[in-house]
């Protein structure tokens, strides 16, 4: 039983890699698609190089194949490392990384040959929603039967918001691709009209106050604690807001449909519940960031640590402008303009991205048995990043509230002041900014394959064994 | 003495930070002797810009705005700068507490006030109201203001350099989310009927 003494960190090491390449890839498709919004050209008329059929390619490759790795990678290290025990099954863990690569395949081909359910973060067709649905519940059995066999007696706090996590996009994904298939790679929604439309939304808010905050808080809990080597600042505050959070997120997705045929008491009910969302998540950016106090001398010498405190300030900025453009008067001006754009794009390079990062050059030299190649390396990611960050937020802001403004203009009789072409060529030089914006990005994140791959060659596989549980 | 600080705050920051933390000066004066001129400057010159100058978009005809609905407009906006640096101020001291900087909250108001200095002075462009002319002279002020918030910041709360960069970050966010704050209660203020009025 030699196996059962060490934690299961093959599966882990895979997911970790996996979360550096599709970091890569995901992003250069952002950047291309970038360019392409500043010059059209771009897309060189060849048709699976449009911006149409890029730009779902784009948010799938970030969110489910760089950020779903991530999550996969660390909520497996996590929940090993916190209850002293190896991995559920080995073989259903592996089940769940090559399924979800395989699943990443498949969109990387499917979307750019124009498969499209049209639901957005849920284009995929069918027959590969069935394979995600497979490698989500094999994911839950791993998690939840590690949790079961756990050597501590308490569940800790990371834990529950990974769990959250699974069980939500498991139940978000399967009732929204719900769909009648007309072919191999053709389907139709089971709902109809306006119904349709909410429940796309639900599961579209919830994608995000799931996967892209829950999933991602654990890693907070998990890792700005270890890399401060400090207690979670309120480990109260940090079991109130979980519910609070799971419970609200749940009713704010129909402020994505402010002003148009949901119900009007549906739009108002989704936009209390969005300023109402507020409240939690400050709690948690609140428990992020004073964990960290105290712990201040760190911060000079730690650029990981760097990324992990940047990104909790990116989401209480995020999750603060959030609510804001929930509020119908603010949306009636924000909504379909890239003032939208940014603020994904704050919650997506600043919160996800940056947390992401921090944590996996916590864990990779771990991994590996190797210190990280270079600390100068991850200072100057850093920095390129944050400077990326805020050169796309702010191009986004301008661009987006002048596009609201030129759009909703009329003269005395009624017309409209400015035709549509006009607001798009008023955009040209924010789409360049943006696209410097997202280059830097991309550099930084460049530079981090190259620091990882330094690390790794050489390297070897630690096999970690599992101490026993202090009580 | 009015705005004595301006010149040195850009020929030597470091010294000028140490002459303003010395000074300790009320919240009263600090107002009186710095903000409620410097911030006159982007107020009045957005007046005289959207009613004199205006703008263009395209080639379209030249778009002002109306006397009356000028002045309002730059009214509130006078009113929201004076507002804005109470904010910050009160922010900064709320959260020094956490970095273990025990200063006044006149000290931490004079901090967001001459932090805020080169924006303030680069506001006069607005009398030409172009977006990328605005642009090409207001983010150098800006990334200046950060400069000097990242000098200010030890000097004016007496704490190490080391925490003084975190608390500068820290004030950096809180910034960006009043910032939204504004621009959202901007729309919506324009939305009950505090929109601008073109003339025609």
């Amino acid at each position: 039983m030699a196996t059962q003494d060490t934690y299961n960190y093959t599966v882990v090491r895979q997911f970790a890699i996996a979360t550096i390449i599709w970091g890569v890839v995901g992003m250069l498709v952002g950047v291309w698609i970038a360019a392409e919004m500043a010059w059209p050209a771009l897309n060189l008329d060849i048709p699976w190089l449009t911006f149409s059929r890029l730009r779902p390619l784009h948010t799938n490759a970030v969110i489910f194949a760089f950020g779903g790795s991530a999550l996969f990678a660390t909520s497996y290290y996590v929940v090993q490392r916190t209850c002293h025990t190896r991995l559920f099954s080995d073989k259903l863990a592996a089940f769940t990384f090559w399924g979800w690569q395989a699943v990443i395949v498949a969109a990387a081909v499917s979307l750019p040959l124009g498969y499209t359910t049209s639901k957005e973060y849920a284009e995929l067709e069918w027959p590969i929603d069935i394979l995600i649905a497979l490698v989500w519940v094999a994911y839950a059995v791993v998690f939840f039967g590690t949790i079961a066999k756990r050597k501590t007696p308490h569940i800790y706090v990371a834990n529950w918001f990974y769990g959250a996590f699974i069980i939500t996009v498991a139940v978000l994904h399967i009732v929204n691709s719900a769909a009648i298939p007309a072919g191999w790679m053709k389907s139709y929604s089971v709902y109809a009209g306006v119904q349709d439309a909410m429940v796309q939304w639900w599961y579209g808010h919830n994608a995000v106050g799931f996967f892209l905050t829950a999933g991602f808080l654990g890693m907070m809990y998990y890792f700005i604690p270890k890399q401060a080597e400090r207690p979670v600042y309120s480990y109260r505050l940090s079991v109130v807001h979980f519910w609070a959070l799971i419970f609200t997120y749940m009713w704010a997705g129909p402020h994505h449909l402010h002003y148009t045929a949901l119900p009007d008491w549906a739009q108002s009910v989704g936009m209390v519940f969005s300023l109402v969302l507020l409240a939690p998540s400050w709690g948690g950016m609140i428990n992020g960031i004073m964990t960290l106090s105290g712990a201040w001398e760190k911060l000079r010498t730690d650029p990981v640590l760097r990324f992990l405190i940047v990104s909790v300030s990116f989401y209480g900025m995020s999750t603060f402008e959030g609510p804001m453009m929930s509020i119908k008067t603010v949306n009636a001006l924000s909504h379909y303009t890239d003032w939208t754009i940014g603020h994904v794009h704050s919650g997506a390079l600043g919160w996800v991205a940056l947390v992401s990062m921090g944590s996996m050059y916590y864990v990779i030299p771990r991994l590996f048995g190797r210190e990280i190649y270079s600390v100068k390396l991850i200072e100057a990611h850093f920095w390129i990043a944050t400077v990326g960050i805020v050169l796309y937020i702010t191009a986004m802001w301008v661009a987006g509230v002048m596009q609201g403004l030129m759009w909703r203009a009329v003269n005395t009789d009624g017309t409209l002041t400015y035709s549509f072409v006009e607001s798009v060529q008023a955009m040209h030089p924010f789409y360049i900014v943006r696209f410097l914006g997202g280059t830097l990005f991309l550099v930084g994140m460049l530079i981090m394959a190259y620091n990882v791959w330094k690390t790794i060659t050489g390297g070897k596989a630690v096999e970690a064994p599992i101490p026993a549980p202090a009580h | 003495m009015f705005l004595k600080h301006v010149w040195g705050l850009f020929a030597n920051p470091q010294k000028e930070w140490e002459s303003i933390r010395d000074e300790r000066c009320s919240i009263g004066k600090c107002y009186c002797s710095h903000v409620l001129l410097l911030a006159a400057i982007p107020a009045v010159a957005g007046y005289i810009g959207t009613t004199q100058v205006g703008w263009q978009i395209g080639h379209r005809e030249v778009v002002k705005l109306t006397a009356d609905s000028a002045l309002y407009i730059s009214i509130l906006f006078y009113l929201t700068m004076l507002v804005a640096i109470f904010t910050m101020g009160k922010l900064i001291h709320w959260m020094g507490q956490t970095y273990d900087a025990k200063q006044t909250l006149p000290q931490c108001i004079a901090l967001a006030a001459y932090a805020a200095t080169p924006m303030f002075l680069a506001g006069a462009i607005i009398v030409y109201p172009i977006l990328w002319l605005d642009l090409l002279v207001g983010l150098p002020a800006l990334a200046y203001s950060v400069y000097l918030l990242y000098t200010g910041v030890p000097v004016m709360m007496g704490i190490s350099k080391e925490r003084g960069f975190l608390f500068s970050s820290a004030i950096l966010a809180v910034g960006l989310v009043t910032l939204v704050a504004v621009l959202a209660a901007s729309v919506v203020l324009w939305d009950i009927g505090f929109g601008p009025q073109f003339t025609s």
